[in-house]
């Protein structure tokens, strides 16, 4: 019983960490917010194993239908006149910006490790016993560093989703998912979707006022230096 | 009653000022008439007062609260300065009949000046009736502060290259004894907490500083009183002025430097600290040879003014000593002290007379001459103790002294006497020399020959107290005329003797001269600090200027950060995480 | 230290009437707020009507504080515990949000009678509420939960408004500002988890008893401190704020400056308090940060080329300041006496900022809607068409100069000496050059103001009351350096 749900628990962290990757590095925004659907699908279903249906179903609710769909409704908004085009971050970023977001990932990494070894400290004999915590701690700082990577502001919606995803597991995986942790989590859902849906608003707005190109923040940077 | 009188005498010369104003606007150039009764009567009312009795009063609204008071002090002090300065502008209205009618028609500088001084005159006897009913530091302090200062015009009058000279001289002292008078009074007053000069005596007497704080009001009224090596405004000022503004500053003005050592000093105060008594030798030291270096330099000048100047600086010296003794023997204060006023009331009214004296010799009245010198010698002759009131006042001084036993110093004042009579001497001589028959005005020796008379019946009309005045015996009488005769022979023997050597007189204002040398030559090295500091400033403005445009290039580099700083935000929150996990994790382990 | 925040026992309970003043508290702006959207009023005299009970309710818990001392209330919602608590600190936070807010609310009918901004302008007022709300709640919570969820709360409130103005800058300056914040709290979050992981509490109060130092301590301190230093704008994490700022309305950015990144800086000091008492080498880096931030904030604001950069800018320098107190309030062996001023100067320099930096930016914004321009430039000849609004601008600078006797001398002053007595002296010195850069920038506008040789503009006049309010305000920055003793003697006492 325990092997077998240990496999399901694994197969799920797996999941987890591809898609969110894949999600997270994806330039093709349209596939990339089908794929942060996914994700909240299998968030979703995590949370059931987790045995917390109620948050599952909030998960399901506010994670995949709501915050998912305000992506496609960004997206909408996109010009329809290059369908190609405009769907894809064509943005380079020079090799030491990406070097340093990455070892700020790793950085990150080992914090959060350091700590969760501390608060579970079984974890140091059996260190795949708990794959959805250290999927989480993956995710989160991924997310991060990619949010710190990325100037294409609707990637790093996404980047700052599926880091608060990770960050919601890591709360489940680590206190559990008594009452306290359960109402944070809520808490956070509710406020990750109003965010969301704030700034896909806004991105509409920017891109029927000023076009795609304003999506991209280094413009409107290189611009203030000048 | 008395108060009335009181507002009368404060009041009246203002309005007179008012007056003066009014007419400088109203009035058409050509029938202004400058010396008008109203004006002559500026001091009248101050001169009832004086003769109202003794009165107190205490006005809380006024300034820091005012306290003032007519007593035995201030009584006779106040008689004989207004009288005196009822006098001068007698004497004034015929003295500048001349310019008067320039004026009249037409020119316009005689009008300016006149204008001046009419305005300015009854202000400066405003401030001397001030300070000397004064007895909060507040009502003094303006009263001699504005005397003081009002006093320039009278100085400046002629607008002469020397009446400038003289005015300077006059004013740059007077800035300086005004400084030392102020922080003398606000130290004192400070420590003793009091509003009052009689807290301002005894907190002297009592302070652990108050030799310093004496110190610096002696030196401050010293200014005005003359006291040796501060003197040198008074031969510079004396021969330019007016004979009618030098008869108030060497009679009334100079006295409220006296005045102001007696009410401010510890003068008879039994139990002084040792530094106060030494400071009463210094100060007698100082009157002494006061006393006598101004008569051995005053006989060689030329100008009667300035040779009655010496002797205004001789006779000071001489009240110096006298009030030093209330410092170095305080015993013989109080004895002392009615001869003093007497000596002062006498001098001022004697020494009036004689400087309006000099104007009746360059404008004669058509009277034989012999009479006519005889009595401008007159006032002379009783100031040296030959006769009449003079006699009176140096026995009121010596008898004093004789009680107590200060030979020495009896002495030295009768030798000093014998300077001022070869002073007298000397200056009725050139008097005799310079003088010119142009035709008096009435006011002009009437007012003369009422301040001749007045100085010599002084004691008559002075309000003293009665029992403070005495006739000599007639065994001491000797002792006190003789230094008259011996002056006058010393003048005439070394006249005698001189009469073929020729002799340049010595400048007038003797110190002035080595003061001025050497303030030229410390403004020539501030002048080269300066130029040396300006050149430097140059430098240093320069290189600044290059430093600023610098920083500014630097600057402009650095500026762009705060961009870099934008576009990296996210990614500096993330090292901000790490390096204070870091920190901490460092800190708690080791 | 952590008495300080009140979070302790109280003695007694809460009257009936004080459950009545919370309530309308936390719940009145709201209302107002939304009854705001649906009359969009247009004169002082309504919005000063709603604002009279929201102070007035406020005024009562400062008063039954100090009546019965520290008030506690708990609730039990679904298994999940919410607590609050009311001490002196609270008060002094509360009421200065409340006033603070309500003169950006008088502030705004006239504002908004002269900008003519169109429909989108009745979401001010729903806005404002909620911010008003949210931030009563993040200075009475007691509980990390109620803490996240007010903070949000606000951020959410606060990029909103500052969206109002519609213009493709202040869209990019809010997007960015809004994922920041965002992030900023996930960091936060993460904190917590691992907090609540390890010891199981959500409490503060709880919390404070069981904490011990450790790696989770020190890691989760060290993602709430991060999370929130983003959040408050704290030096180098300060970019977002200035073009947030500049494109913004007038009343929102006086607002946003005044209040909202200082309840950030609140809940991390509060925290941190908490969960580090006693550590060096953290609050000084923090310390150093405040003091490169005092003179990065002056430079930017000396070289600033729009007036409301200038403002702006001069917050990061002024946020550094209270960085700078970090180490004398939370560091090891330090004198009472100097944690005392530290702590003294601390809030009093926050209060004082608050208002006359709200002042500023109203004086600010009366000037560049009165000539047109925003531009240091565009404000030559204001000097004798606009002598008020100049005059405001000045009394405000002479808070943040720390000028006597504004509360910004007396606070500085009070950091000063403490700084002194703990021998900090490159602190001090951070300090004094902050005075002057301060000085130079604020007499830079004033040169341009005097400067007359510039063509004659058209002034557009103002609405009535918006000079009397900036004013009312810079006065009270003013002031409070004379009445200092007033708030300080509230959080002195009773805390202890």
């Amino acid at each position: 019983m325990i092997a077998s749900f240990d496999v399901i628990q694994s197969g799920l962290a797996l999941g987890l960490v591809v898609v969110a990757f894949a999600c997270l590095f994806d330039r093709h925004l349209l596939r990339a917010s089908a794929l942060f659907v996914l994700f909240a699908l299998l968030m979703s279903v995590s949370w059931w194993y987790l045995s917390a249906p109620w948050l599952a179903l909030t998960e399901l609710v506010l994670g995949m239908v709501l915050t998912g769909g305000s992506f496609f409704y960004a997206l909408r908004a996109f010009p329809s006149a290059a369908m190609a085009a405009p769907h894809v971050d064509g943005s380079q970023h020079v090799l030491s910006h990406r070097l340093t977001r990455g070892l700020l990932a790793l950085a990150w990494c080992a914090m959060i490790g350091v700590a969760i070894h501390y608060v579970m400290p079984e974890m140091a004999y059996s260190f795949a016993g708990h794959p959805l915590i250290l999927a989480s701690i993956v995710i989160a700082a991924t997310a991060m560093g990619a949010f710190a990577l990325h100037r294409h502001l609707l990637r790093r919606l996404l980047a700052f989703n599926i880091l608060g995803s990770g960050v919601f597991i890591l709360l489940a995986g680590m206190a559990g998912t008594v009452s306290g942790a359960q109402a944070l989590i809520s808490v956070g859902l509710t406020i990750a979707w109003l965010g969301t849906l704030l700034g896909v608003m806004l991105i509409r707005h920017l891109v029927i006022l000023e076009g795609v190109s304003a999506l991209e923040d280094e413009n409107d940077a290189a611009g203030q230096a000048q | 009653m008395i108060t009335l009188l009181l507002l009368a005498a404060l009041l009246w010369p203002l309005c007179v000022a008012g007056s003066a104003i009014w007419h400088a606007y109203r009035t058409p150039a050509a029938n202004r008439h400058h010396f008008s009764l109203l004006w002559i009567s500026a001091s009248w009312p101050a001169l009832l007062l004086a003769y109202g009795g003794e009165a107190q009063w205490s006005i809380d609204a006024w300034m820091l609260g005012g306290y003032w008071e007519l007593n035995a002090l201030s009584r006779p002090w106040l008689a004989f300065t207004a009288f005196l300065w009822s006098l001068a502008a007698v004497h004034a209205r015929g003295y500048f009949v001349a310019e008067q009618a320039n004026a009249q028609v037409g020119d316009n500088d005689a009008q300016r000046r006149l204008q001046r001084l009419a305005l300015l005159w009854p202000l400066t006897f405003f401030g001397n009736v001030l300070l000397i009913i004064a007895q909060d530091i507040a009502s003094f302090y303006l009263g001699f502060a504005l005397m003081t200062f009002a006093a320039y015009a009278l100085v400046v009058h002629s607008g002469s290259d020397d009446a400038r000279l003289g005015a300077r001289a006059y004013l740059i002292l007077a800035v300086i004894g005004e400084g030392l008078i102020l922080g003398g009074l606000l130290w004192a007053a400070g420590t003793a907490e009091t509003l009052t000069l009689e807290g301002v005596r005894e907190g002297i007497a009592g302070a652990e500083q108050g030799a310093m704080m004496a110190l610096l009001l002696w030196l401050g009224f010293g200014v005005k009183a003359g006291v040796i090596g501060l003197h040198v405004w008074l031969p510079l000022a004396h021969p330019v002025a007016p004979a009618p503004a030098s008869a108030v500053l060497s009679g009334a003005m100079i006295k409220a430097g006296l005045l102001g050592w007696i009410n401010v000093l510890p003068l008879g105060v039994e139990g002084l600290s040792p530094a106060l008594t030494q400071l009463g030798n210094v100060m007698l030291v100082a009157g002494l040879a006061a006393a006598f270096g101004a008569a051995l330099y005053g006989v060689w000048q030329r100008h009667p003014k300035a040779v009655l100047a010496y002797s205004s600086i001789s006779q000071m010296g001489m009240l110096t000593a006298m009030v030093a003794t209330g410092l170095a023997a305080p015993d013989v204060w109080p004895l002392l002290l009615p001869g003093v006023v007497l000596f002062a009331a006498h001098h001022a009214l004697a020494k009036g007379a004689l400087f309006m004296g000099t104007s009746i010799s360059e404008h004669m009245p058509r009277w034989p001459q012999p009479l006519l010198f005889a009595l401008i010698a007159l006032p002379g002759v009783s100031l040296t103790g030959a006769l009449a009131a003079g006699l009176l006042s140096k026995w009121g001084v010596k008898s004093a002294l004789y009680e107590s036993q200060h030979e020495q110093l009896i002495m030295l004042l009768t030798l000093a006497a014998i300077g001022t009579a070869a002073l007298i001497t000397v200056c009725v001589w050139r008097q005799w020399q310079q003088r010119q028959s142009e035709g008096g005005n009435a006011f002009q020796w009437g007012a003369w020959l009422v301040a001749l008379i007045a100085a010599l019946i002084t004691p008559i009309w002075l309000p003293l107290p009665d029992t403070s005045m005495m006739a000599p015996p007639m065994e001491e009488w000797l002792g006190i005329v003789w230094p008259f005769p011996v002056g006058v022979g010393v003048v005439a023997v070394s006249a005698y003797l001189l009469r073929s050597v020729r002799l340049t007189a010595p400048p007038a204002g003797d110190l002035w001269w080595t003061y001025s040398a050497l303030v030229v030559r410390g403004l020539q090295s501030v002048r080269f600090i300066a130029h040396t500091c300006e050149r430097l400033k140059i430098a240093s403005l320069a290189r600044s200027l290059a430093f600023e445009k610098a920083l500014m290039g630097q600057l402009q580099r650095w500026l762009p950060g705060e961009g870099w700083m934008r576009r990296h935000g996210s990614g500096l929150m993330m090292a901000l995480a790490v390096v204070l996990a870091f920190l901490l994790m460092w800190e708690g382990l080791r | 230290m952590i008495e300080r925040f009140g979070l302790h026992e109280s003695t007694f309970d809460p009257l009936w009437y004080t459950h009545w003043a919370l309530a309308a508290t936390l719940v009145l702006p709201i209302l107002a707020g939304l009854l705001g959207a649906r009359c969009a009023p247009r004169r002082l005299f309504p919005v000063a009507l709603a604002c009279l009970p929201i102070l007035l309710a406020g005024a009562l818990l400062v008063f039954d504080y100090q009546q019965a001392g520290l008030l506690r209330w708990q609730w039990q919602v679904a298994g999940v515990e919410i607590s609050l608590r009311f001490n002196g600190l609270s008060g002094l936070m509360l009421m200065i949000t409340q006033w603070v807010g309500a003169a950006a609310a008088l502030y705004t009918p006239g504002h908004l009678r002269i900008t003519h901004p169109g429909k989108r302008a009745r979401w001010l007022w729903p806005l404002m509420g909620v911010l008003i709300s949210s931030l009563s709640l993040i200075w009475l919570a007691a509980d990390l939960l109620t803490l996240y969820a007010a903070l949000e709360l606000m951020g959410l409130a606060a990029v909103g408004m500052l969206l109002l103005s519609g213009k493709p800058a202040a869209l990019k300056a809010g997007i960015r500002y809004l994922l920041l914040a965002l992030v900023g709290s996930l960091a936060y979050l993460l904190g917590v988890a691992l907090l609540l992981g390890y010891w199981g509490a959500l409490g503060l109060q709880a919390l404070a008893e069981v904490v011990e130092p450790g790696p989770v301590t020190w890691v989760a301190a060290a993602l709430i401190g991060a999370g929130l230093a983003l959040k408050a704008a704290l030096f180098p994490l300060h970019g977002w704020l200035t073009p947030v700022h500049e494109n913004a309305w007038t009343p929102v950015s006086a607002l946003h400056a005044a209040l909202v990144i200082k309840a950030s800086l609140f809940i991390l000091l509060m925290l941190w308090s908490i969960l580090l008492p006693g550590t060096l080498l953290a609050p000084r880096f923090v310390a150093w940060l405040g003091m490169l931030a005092i003179v990065w904030g002056g430079l930017i604001a000396w070289r600033a080329d729009s007036l409301k950069t200038l403002v702006a800018s001069s917050t990061v320098g002024q946020l550094g300041y209270l960085m700078v107190a970090f180490p004398l309030l939370l560091g090891p062996s330090i004198t009472p006496l100097a944690e005392a001023l530290a702590w003294e100067g601390f809030w009093l320099h926050l209060m004082g900022h608050s208002l006359a930096k709200a002042a500023m930016f109203m004086a600010a914004g009366n000037l560049i809607i009165a000539t047109g321009e925003s531009s240091l430039r565009g404000l030559s000849g204001t000097s004798r068409r606009l002598p008020l609004s100049l005059l405001i601008f000045g009394i405000a600078a002479v808070t943040l100069m720390g000028l006597p006797p504004s509360a910004g001398f007396t606070a500085k002053w009070l950091l000063l000496q403490a700084l002194v007595i703990s021998q900090q002296w490159v602190a001090v010195a951070a300090l004094l050059a902050g005075t002057l850069l301060t000085a130079a920038y604020v007499f830079r506008v004033f040169r341009y103001s005097f400067d007359e040789t510039a063509p004659r503009h058209q002034y557009q006049p103002l609405a009535p009351g918006m000079d009397i309010i900036a004013l009312c305000l810079a006065l009270a920055a003013f002031a409070l350096g004379l009445l200092a003793h007033l708030p300080l003697a509230l959080i002195q006492g009773g805390g202890v």
